[in-house]
């Protein structure tokens, strides 16, 4: 993709690569430093990029690896652990229909408990939900950024969906609201 | 036909679109057809709409902005060196940058000179940053409003409980007669320095134009032309093309952004349209 028109595309995900970062990091310092990061490695290889490719998809790729980079640098190793039997997760498990009362009641809740409950959820699961829900991508691009297959992406998202809605279901109403 | 219990374990995937073609159409057809998986299907909807219409959560600081704009037009020189670039190239490349130093120094104090001549300004506040940042990316469409109105008293009930400090946007269209000069658009919040900012859009003739409020704890005013006026001290600075006027009173602190002509002051009728107020207006313009 030529430079300038990687430039200007770049830019207009600012937000996202940034939301992704905070899901990464949980620290707006480190978050910001890792989007300075992730736009240095996309400007070197925007040359490497096809001009059909999901630009916004790509970044995340990017974002991602510089920060295993950096985990690996600071010997601190991937913190994607933890989650409860994911493969042996029955995806046959549907939301229940008596569930309704517990969504009107979800559809009241305001962005910032939304986002205080994305940031409640294992690290594994909040960033699926970010990609999926937040950034819209499909599950073979989330699967690509993860490096896992599709099947995993899409048991990992299941649970990570019950676990928010457990989440939501158990926040109070907040009548202060701080930005993170 | 597919039972229930499997329409059930694809409905993520129906819902996050990954169901294509006849896949696709089996299934909306059970939904169709079967009341209570379409109730299941409506209330998963709703539930995953809370929170995909909750974005974006976090917004990118003015600052952070910034930084990756150097970063991508001003690449390091590992960068901009492109792998082609042949030794010759580079070697004048070398002369011309001695070259550009040796005529710097030899007008280096012609250019101290006029710059101690000129009115010294400061640089423009990070508030007046973020509102012009803020305004740029509402207008190319990155900036989606939170609430649509034209009502002033919706808009300011629509803050209450969102933002620390109480919002009240006036309403000068009420008094008879009065011609409507502009058109409130609606509001929304934005991230500035760990808490939210008011945001209220508005339009006059085909101009748009911001308001951005917040804490006069949280945003100062520093920077720019100073101008005072009524008791207050106005600070202008022209960002990215775009007039900023901020300012601080009673314990708030507002920007106004617009790219109407001179200083923007113009854009105070969003708040001042009696016409007893034009000479509030008035010390705005340039002398």
């Amino acid at each position: 993709m030529p430079t300038t028109a990687f430039n200007e595309e770049a830019l207009t995900h600012i937000d996202a690569l940034f939301g992704y970062a905070m899901t990464l990091t949980r620290n707006r310092t480190e978050a910001e430093d890792l989007v300075q990061e992730t736009y240095v490695r996309g400007a070197r290889a925007a040359n490497q990029l096809a001009a059909e490719s999901n630009l916004k998809s790509w970044l995340f790729v990017v974002m991602r690896n510089a920060w295993l980079n950096q985990l690996r640098h600071q010997n601190k190793g991937p913190r994607f652990v933890g989650l409860e039997d994911e493969d042996s997760f029955d995806p046959a498990s549907p939301a229940e229909e008596n569930s309704n009362p517990q969504v009107v009641y979800i559809r009241k809740i305001e962005r910032t408990q939304i986002r205080t409950a994305l940031e409640s959820l294992p690290e594994a699961y909040r960033e699926v939900i970010v990609l999926r829900d937040i950034e819209g991508l499909t599950y073979q691009e989330i699967a690509t950024v993860l490096d896992c297959p599709a099947g995993t992406v899409m048991s990992r998202l299941a649970r990570a969906r019950e676990k928010l809605r457990t989440l939501l279901n158990g926040r109070e109403t907040k009548t202060r609201f701080k930005a993170v | 036909m597919s039972g229930c219990t499997d329409i059930r374990c694809r409905l993520n995937l129906y819902l996050d679109n990954e169901l294509q073609g006849d896949e696709r159409v089996e299934f909306e057809h059970h939904l169709r057809e079967c009341q209570s998986c379409r109730s299941v299907a409506q209330a998963e909807k709703r539930f995953l709409d809370t929170f995909r219409s909750a974005e974006p959560l976090y917004i990118a600081s003015p600052e952070l902005t910034s930084r990756v704009r150097s970063v991508l037009h001003f690449p390091d020189s590992d960068t901009a060196d492109a792998a082609g670039t042949s030794r010759s190239l580079r070697k004048h490349r070398v002369i011309a940058t001695i070259a550009a130093a040796a005529l710097l120094l030899l007008l280096l104090p012609i250019l101290i000179w006029r710059a101690r001549e000129r009115e010294p300004r400061s640089s423009a506040s990070s508030f007046a940053l973020m509102a012009a940042d803020a305004h740029l990316r509402h207008i190319r469409g990155q900036l989606p409003l939170e609430m649509m109105s034209t009502e002033p008293r919706e808009v300011s009930e629509w803050f209450v409980n969102k933002v620390d400090f109480r919002v009240k946007i006036p309403n000068y269209q009420e008094a008879p007669g009065l011609e409507k000069l502009y058109t409130m658009e609606g509001a929304r919040l934005v991230a500035y320095k760990n808490d939210y900012a008011a945001y209220v859009a508005y339009q006059m003739n085909d101009h748009p134009i911001s308001l951005v409020i917040t804490s006069d704890s949280v945003g100062q005013t520093s920077g720019g032309e100073e101008i005072k006026a009524k008791g207050l001290v106005f600070h202008y600075n022209a960002i990215h093309g775009l007039k900023v006027l901020t300012w601080s009173d009673r314990g708030l602190t507002y920007a106004l952004v617009s790219d109407l002509e001179e200083r923007g002051q113009k854009s105070c009728v969003v708040c001042h349209q009696d016409i007893k107020e034009q000479d509030f207006i008035a010390p705005l313009k340039p002398r």
